[in-house]
């Protein structure tokens, strides 16, 4: 059982003496394998809010718990994949994914048939001594999604991971996650701000307000998802062209659209 | 990076490092890590930098021997900026100046100044045109350096739109090349000024007969250990006072600009 | 091509003005047969007390061990300065209150303890080299970037394999920064400790020359000196490709 639950979660950041209230009451709870993207105007927040369960901030009040344990901080159980990749300059892409594994203990044999299997899922097959900068940033974040998968996490943490890639690497890498998440369920917590994004790829969409954040709606898509059988689809225009999916998609672009009036955007 | 530690917890670890450093010092001396002589205590350097504000050492008073110092680090200092800057932004104007240039500086780069002083001596005796030498010798490859970059690091618009307008070559290089290469020059001014401090103590602990250099060289031959610990202590304040001093240049510059 | 024609043209003029119209005196600059002649008389007979390979070997050697304790102990203590903030907090001070005194500034002091032997010198290298070393190191680990520290937490890795595998890697470049100044420090204040005082070294070459009025032997030395920093830098330069392996061209799309 791997979830992620926000409890009455308020962050407050200090900045030349001054305060700042960046979260206010977030009340949410990721269940077991679900897919949950969290959309919102730049600064409500949603990043802090996956940060926090990733262990790199914590909450001013309230906890944040993934799968009943306070967390405390980063740590492999709680994969990250960044939106700037964070692969390591000096290590190849095997050795980047095999990094984190070394931590876990594994056997050499082990590693080698894990790296070997997820460098075949991400399509890197060929690429295995080849370093980062010799990539482009399509193939770099195929690394970084790789590393995070794995190390086999309770929780999956995406920070915009595709917001530093072109239109059109950003399309493929969005059908390649679908199919692995289909494939591989696992709990995850995905950040974004495109909202098409948001809608494609996960089971519930929560949206923020502006700051300071609080959780305006949280809207169900897996289940139109389930009866209109987008599934069925493999290209994802062909999805994005379909009735349910743009109604949902404009309900949130309205939504949000509230938010950014508010402050003045 | 790992740990985050509040701000009066940095002081607090700051002020023990302090003390510390001093503890160390005097717990040397108890522990007879080095005779007395060798080792004077903290508070003995003190008081025998204040002395020497008074009471002269090797011919004169601190302040003297501070103030030839700075003479002939003005002078050298001075020459260094005052050829190399020009100098630079002209080899990164004119192609033609740069290929000349740059395979003379390259071979002599890698002389140290102090390698100079023979030469100094012999050319100009004790006179002040030997240190000014070894001084230039120290802040000439910085200051050049430094404009040189600035100026090829222009944004090729500016001088697009400056041949456009038809501004000649003298022009150019003072009225769009030097603005735009003041944060670099800069840069190499405070590099050039420390370079150059030091390259006169090196001069002065060799061919002076006044100066600091010249002080902690007379302190050291007569084992005048406090003396020379005083001596080593106000050479760098000053180099320090110097620093700062270019450093609130650059940024009264940078706000001039800005306006 | 520019570059060979300037060389060739100033070695023209150099001899034109010492040899053939006697603009430039002798005694003040020598002339390039002189200092032929004075290379090829160090190298064979010797002078100040040793032939030149001795004098270069010597000096090689101590700028060799200076800058080997200096870059061993400074390398580290920056890199600690750089991760941890009350490391920082603690050392500082007693860097910031030493780091003003210009190494030159030492040699005196360093007499005084460990006289005219090799030992001074060494302490006096050391000095020069260290701070370099130091803040480089130091400036190295604060410039990895936010995500690549908080991706190496988020992997779980701690302790030795943080050091070895994140902070060095990704320090390298500035950390070869610092060790090209600390090199260029410790030439410069070899040369002069070796002026001041020494038996061996091409310091000491320099100091008996203008003794005598030597001006062929001076220039001799003082080339010596630049070539010496120049193949050091060289070798270091090699190291550093070697080093970093990963900074090549781009492959894949």
């Amino acid at each position: 059982m791997a979830t992620i639950q926000f409890s009455d979660v308020t962050r407050v950041f200090r900045r030349d003496g001054k305060d700042f209230l960046i979260l206010d009451g977030i009340n949410l709870t990721v269940q077991d394998q679900e897919f949950v993207a969290i959309v919102g105007p730049s600064g409500c927040g949603k990043t802090t809010c996956m940060r926090m369960a990733a262990g790199l901030e914590f909450p001013s009040t309230g906890s944040v718990k993934v799968n009943n344990v306070v967390v405390t901080e980063p740590g492999p159980d709680r994969a990250v994949v960044f939106q700037q990749f964070a692969l390591f300059p000096w290590k190849s892409v095997h050795e980047n994914i095999d990094f984190g594994l070394r931590s876990k203990g594994l056997g050499k044999h082990e590693r080698e048939k894990l790296i070997a299997h997820y460098i075949d899922l991400m399509n890197l097959k060929g690429y295995e001594s080849a370093y980062p900068h010799q990539l482009s940033g399509g193939m770099q974040q195929r690394v970084a999604i790789a590393r995070a998968y794995a190390l086999n996490p309770h929780v999956l943490l995406m920070d915009e991971p595709f917001g530093a890639l072109d239109a059109q690497t950003r399309v493929v890498m969005q059908e390649e996650l679908v199919k692995l998440a289909r494939k591989n369920p696992r709990t995850v917590l995905f950040i974004t701000h495109a909202v098409e994004e948001a809608v494609y790829l996960a089971d519930r969409v929560v949206i923020m307000t502006s700051r300071p954040g609080k959780i305006k709606e949280i809207l169900d898509v897996k289940s139109v998802r389930e009866s209109e059988d987008w599934d069925q689809h493999s290209k994802i225009e062909d999805v994005m062209d379909l009735e349910s999916f743009v109604h949902l998609r404009t309900r949130i672009w309205k939504s949000l659209r509230e938010e950014h009036a508010g402050t003045d955007h | 990076m790992n740990d985050q530690i509040s701000r009066s917890q940095f002081w607090r670890l700051t002020a023990i490092g302090t003390i510390g450093f001093f503890a160390f010092w005097y717990l040397a001396r108890v522990l007879h890590f080095a005779p007395p002589q060798f080792l004077p205590m903290p508070h003995e350097v003190l008081a025998k930098l204040i002395d020497l504000l008074y009471n002269p050492f090797a011919g004169y008073v601190l302040g003297d021997h501070m103030l030839a110092s700075l003479q002939r680090f003005g002078m050298g200092f001075g020459l260094a900026a005052l050829v190399g800057i020009p100098l630079g932004l002209a080899m990164g104007w004119f192609r033609l100046l740069d290929d000349i240039v740059t395979p003379l500086f390259d071979g002599l780069r890698f002389i140290a100044p102090v390698a100079w002083v023979p030469f100094a001596a012999l050319w100009f005796g004790t006179g002040i045109g030997g240190p000014t030498l070894i001084i230039f010798a120290g802040a000439f490859p910085p200051c050049l350096i430094n404009a040189y970059r600035g100026a090829r690091n222009v944004d090729v618009r500016f001088l697009e739109a400056a041949s456009m307008l038809g501004v000649g070559n003298f022009r150019t290089i003072t009225e769009v090349l030097f603005p735009a290469a003041v944060p670099s020059i800069i840069a190499g001014l405070r590099i050039g000024a420390g370079l150059g401090w030091m390259s006169l103590v090196g001069a002065e602990l060799i061919v002076a007969s006044s100066g600091m250099g010249n002080l902690i060289v007379r302190a050291q031959s007569a084992i005048a250990t406090d003396t020379v610990m005083a001596g080593m202590i106000a050479i760098g304040v000053v180099g320090v006072v110097i620093d700062v001093l270019i450093r609130r240049l650059e940024r009264w510059l940078l706000k001039h600009r800005n306006a | 091509m520019v570059g060979v024609t300037t060389v060739v043209v100033f070695l023209v003029l150099w001899y034109l003005a010492t040899t053939v119209t006697g603009l430039v005196n002798p005694s003040r600059f020598p002339r390039p047969n002189e200092v032929w002649a004075a290379f090829s008389f160090i190298q064979t007979e010797g002078y100040g007390n040793g032939k030149l390979y001795q004098h270069v070997f010597h000096s090689l050697q101590l700028v060799a061990m200076g800058f080997a304790v200096a870059v061993s102990v400074g390398v580290p203590l920056g890199l600690l300065m750089g991760y941890s903030r009350r490391a920082e907090a603690l050392i500082n001070p007693a860097f910031l209150l030493l780091r003003p005194i210009p190494p030159l500034a030492w040699i005196p002091l360093a007499i005084v303890w460990l006289g005219l032997d090799d030992g001074s010198k060494i302490l006096v290298i050391f000095v020069a080299a260290f701070v370099p070393s130091v803040i480089n190191s130091y400036t190295g680990v604060r410039n990895i970037e936010a995500p690549m520290m908080e991706a190496a937490r988020m992997l779980g890795v701690k302790g030795w394999r943080m050091v070895a595998e994140v902070l060095v890697p990704g320090s390298l470049p500035m950390i070869f920064t610092g060790l090209r100044l600390s090199l260029q420090a410790s030439w410069t204040t070899l040369v002069a400790a070796e002026l001041i005082g020494a038996l061996y070294g091409l310091g000491s070459i320099l100091n008996q020359a203008a003794q005598d009025i030597y001006p062929a032997m001076i220039l001799v030395a003082m080339v010596l000196v630049g070539l010496c920093g120049a193949a050091t830098t060289w070798l270091l330069g090699q190291l550093e490709n070697r080093a970093m392996p990963w900074r090549k061209g781009r492959v894949a799309a």
